[in-house]
């Protein structure tokens, strides 16, 4: 059952955390990716947040698209193709993949393991992209404006640090906004997984006795929350919306519910699923394949295609 | 392109700002039609600042750059290009219409909801005339001249066949069984904009104004270079007439007189063209006996300038208080085009204030979006229960009264019918008949069953509800929030029309979110001496004066270098009733002590 909170002014807010009334929302034709900021001061913080993911023309990042949106769609499905033909792409990004099967394995890296994660993804869509710790850093400090209270959150703004990141991601996606998203926010999760996996391979022989399949069910995360509204009043199931309610959908709360289904982490069977729904996983598993492995790769010098090991100048 | 309204913003002055707030208090005890009319005239004033901050949203321009003319900075292009000399797509004919909602509130419902619930049903139920409610205090030129002015503003143009809506029909619906398709009725979509969409504008859809989005008299100009010239005399700027001085037929358009706009013709448009027709002809004379050395074009292009500032003119402080019968409009519609009567408070205000001065004169303002008619303009402009389903035709000089159909007065008979009872008979008739009222069960049934050539048989209430729907026209409620009222909670909020609350209750399925744009515009209870709805009423505040206010012939260049000193006079001492003396002065005794010519005139015989 969802959670619904309204004070008048303030805040009106639902927060739906079962798989099957998450899934009924998400579909639901009233319930609107865009925000617009009605509904109290909480609802206008969150849109005002989220406001920021456009490029300097005015374009919208693809996640934040509405679902009748027509370049969506075709956004969807490009990126959806290109990002399904899975072994060549897991090749292309091999020595990301032992890099992190090393730090998954050792618990060291040349580099911060969030740059390979950038780097890896971002070598997804451009074979040459090159993830920096000042790329990475601003993806982090997107991040943390999504999550931010207010002062902090009036900090990252006032200090000119949200325009900086937007601009180096921006810059380093070369203006494809599916990864720039990818490379700022998506990536969150990979390197939680990322995490997860290390966190487990510390618990006695892990490695060995589990599978990769297995592992990146234990591992796998979702987004914590997805953020709608209600644009129009309407009853979703059992929910009753009323105008103007700021949605979260808490994503990773019902994937949890749903372990077993990892296409649940990506709306896998969902107008808005995420055109990573098999790479990601993929990746995943190759990464715990990697540090499966005794052999250490490039990931102790040898810099990977269109990186540089830590101690060059950038 | 930036996506921020091609970089247009509203500057909002220290003024403006204080009132905004001490309004929003006193709004929240009073209502704006309860203040006394000095303060209710301010209270609009407010309103219109912040629509002008919040409601306009470009779409972009959907044309290519248009190539310049000689004589487009002195005068108006044919298409309406070059109004604005910096931007010279703005408001150009086949532009796109903009919005005054943000982008993603104008998007469309999903395929399953769109024809929920059926339009047809809200057409039978909530719409069709049971007994037809006149409006007394108009005549039918009010109704005539709302379509005349329409027909200047936009065109969606006309749809085609192809992908058609299917609207399913309950049984015992009389729709013909001719006319259905698979047991639906058929209603065609809104011809699609076919140029290339910007990435930012999401999923709103776009479509293209046919005419020119100006208030520039198109509807008797034309939107294009060819249709001018095919409506001008060719001889002292004047435009064609005929031997028997009425308007010589439109040969492609039958029954139709052959002027600028001839769409959905009737003899009401017929007669709105026609006088204003003389009206530029005699302009023409009397700028040719001023200038006497001036060519064709020059006469014409400056009496097309005259002529259109004199029909905004009649427009803003005739119509507008005519059908919006409240003081405090009243005050504000006059205020818009001179000024308010106060010297002390023209002088607080300064020379640039539009409040103290006019917007007639005062610099020209986009605000903040590039100036574009806007798809809500139009939702909230089907006033089709205006019409009659017949009327009186009487005879000036005559008691007798012959009981016509409107359906025997439009299409290809129009011109029939006007030669039969002749300009002036009708002229009277519409003079002193009463238009409808703008309210549920009031909708022409000869439109909910109506033949055009060149289409299926139309429901036109149905349509006008599928229009709002397709073009992503937010309903009923959402509408109010976005033009900054409150939401309703209940049916009961929306209408106390007997019985109107319980039936929209039972099609919206207990739904009040659902309720659609022009159902709840026709069932609002009116504030009063309004002729429509509140609601409709916010967007008219921000577009009435945004017409004026964008158009640089309003403002910048509304001077004697343009206009001429003749010209500035002539629409400065001009109004409806001088216009209508001048060419039927037999008209007369019927107006005589009439003081707004939207008002019924008098009956002269019975």
């Amino acid at each position: 059952m969802a959670l619904i909170l309204s004070i008048p002014g303030l805040v009106r807010v639902a927060l739906v955390r079962d798989p099957d009334e998450l899934l009924r929302v998400n579909n639901a034709g009233r319930v609107a990716r865009s925000l617009s900021g009605r509904g109290g001061l909480f609802n206008r913080s969150v849109a005002a947040k989220l406001a920021v993911f456009r490029t300097p023309d005015g374009d919208i990042w693809p996640a934040f698209r509405d679902r009748h949106d027509p370049l969506r769609a075709a956004h969807q499905a490009t990126l959806e193709s290109a990002l399904s033909d899975v072994e060549p792409l897991l090749q292309r990004i091999a020595p990301e993949i032992a890099e992190l099967g090393n730090y998954i394995r050792d618990g060291h890296a040349h580099r911060s393991m969030g740059v390979v994660v950038q780097q890896a993804i971002g070598r997804l869509f451009f074979a040459d992209y090159i993830a920096s710790e000042e790329s990475y850093a601003a993806a982090r400090t997107l991040q943390a404006w999504l999550s931010a209270w207010p002062l902090r959150a009036y900090w990252i703004r006032r200090s000119g640090a949200l325009k900086a990141s937007l601009d180096r991601i921006e810059a380093t996606s070369r203006g494809n906004m599916a990864c720039a998203h990818a490379t700022a926010l998506a990536m969150g999760n990979i390197v939680k997984s990322i995490d997860l996996m290390r966190e487990l391979v510390l618990r006695g022989d892990s490695l060995a006795k589990i599978e990769p399949q297995d592992a990146l069910l234990r591992t796998l995360r979702a987004p914590a929350r997805v953020v709608r509204e209600a644009r129009d009043g309407d009853c979703v199931g059992l929910i009753r919306l009323r105008s103007r309610t700021l949605v979260l959908l808490a994503v990773e709360d019902a994937r949890q519910q749903r372990a077993s289904d990892p296409g649940f982490a990506f709306f896998a069977d969902a107008w808005n699923r995420c055109p990573a729904h098999s790479i990601v996983p993929a990746l995943l598993i190759e990464v715990w394949r990697a540090a499966r492995t005794n052999k250490k790769h490039s990931a102790t010098g040898t810099p990977p295609q269109g990186g540089r090991p830590k101690s060059q100048p950038p | 392109m930036s996506r921020e309204n091609d970089g247009f913003v509203f500057h909002r002055g220290l003024l403006q700002a204080v009132l905004d707030v001490v309004y929003r208090a006193i709004n929240f005890f009073v209502t704006w039609d309860h203040l006394p009319t000095l303060l209710g005239a301010a209270n609009l004033s407010v309103f219109r600042d912040r629509l002008r901050a919040h409601n306009l949203h470009h779409t972009g321009y959907g044309t290519t750059s248009p190539g310049w003319s000689p004589g487009n900075d002195r005068w108006r292009s044919a298409d309406g290009s070059f109004n604005n000399l910096d931007h010279p797509r703005m408001g150009m004919a086949g532009a796109r219409f903009g919005r005054n909602f943000p982008l993603p509130e104008c998007v469309p419902d999903s395929v399953d909801d769109l024809l929920e619930p059926s339009p047809r049903e809200i057409s039978e139920e909530l719409l069709a005339r049971d007994q037809f409610i006149p409006a007394t205090s108009l005549n039918l030129l009010a109704a005539a001249w709302i379509q005349f002015e329409t027909h200047n503003w936009f065109s969606h143009g006309v749809p085609e066949s192809g992908n058609e809506f299917k609207i399913p029909l309950k049984a015992g619906d009389e729709w013909p069984k001719e006319e259905r398709i698979g047991g639906y009725m058929k209603i065609r979509r809104t011809v699609r904009d076919e140029t290339s969409r910007e990435s930012w504008l999401g999923a709103a859809p776009t479509f293209r104004n046919l005419n020119s989005h100006w208030w520039d008299a198109g509807q008797i100009y034309g939107s294009d270079r060819a249709r001018q010239m095919q409506i001008r005399s060719g001889v002292d700027g004047k435009i064609e007439i005929g031997n028997d001085g009425m308007l010589p037929a439109d040969p492609v358009h039958p029954g139709a007189d052959l002027t600028g706009f001839n769409d959905n013709w009737w003899v009401g448009l017929s007669l709105l063209h026609n006088l204003f027709a003389r009206e530029h002809n005699v302009i023409c004379d009397g700028l040719k006996t001023r200038y006497p050395t001036w060519i064709d074009e020059e006469l014409f292009q400056r009496a097309r300038l005259i002529n259109g500032a004199l029909i905004a003119k009649i427009h803003t402080i005739e119509w507008t208080p005519g059908i919006l019968g409240h003081p405090a409009l009243d005050f504000s519609m006059h205020a818009n085009w001179s000024g308010i009567p106060y010297r002390v408070l023209r002088a607080v205000l300064g020379k640039n204030s539009e409040a103290a001065y006019g917007i007639i004169g005062s610099p020209t303002e986009q605000h903040s979006a590039p100036y574009a008619m806007t798809e809500e303009f139009t939702a909230v402009y089907r006033l089709h229960p205006l019409i009659p389903d017949d009327m009186d035709v009487r005879r000036l000089d005559a008691a007798e009264v012959e009981h016509c159909k409107l359906v025997d007065m439009q299409g290809g008979v129009s011109r029939k019918f006007m030669e039969t009872r002749g300009f002036a008979n009708l002229m009277y008739s519409f003079g002193t008949a009463h238009p409808g009222a703008i309210r549920l069960h009031n909708y022409p049934n000869f439109l909910r069953q109506f033949t055009k050539d060149g289409q299926p048989l139309l429901d036109v209430a149905a349509i006008d509800i599928m229009r709002d729907r397709e073009r992503g026209v937010p309903r009923y409620n959402r509408f109010r929030e976005l033009v900054g009222k409150k939401r309703v909670k209940t049916f009961e909020e929306i209408t106390s029309i007997p019985d109107a609350a319980r039936k929209m209750r039972a099609i919206y399925k207990g739904d009040v979110d659902r309720v659609d744009l022009m159902v709840g515009l026709l069932a609002e209870d009116l504030p009063d001496g309004f002729g429509f709805s509140d609601t409709a009423f916010r967007i008219f505040i921000l577009m009435a004066s945004r017409r004026l206010k964008s158009d640089r012939f309003f403002t910048d260049d509304y001077r004697a270098e343009v206009y001429t000193n003749f010209g500035l006079d002539w629409v400065h001492k001009n109004g409806m009733k001088s216009v209508l003396l001048r060419h039927v002065p037999q008209l007369g005794p019927a107006l005589e002590g009439v003081n707004n010519a939207f008002a019924p005139w008098n009956v002269l015989r019975g």
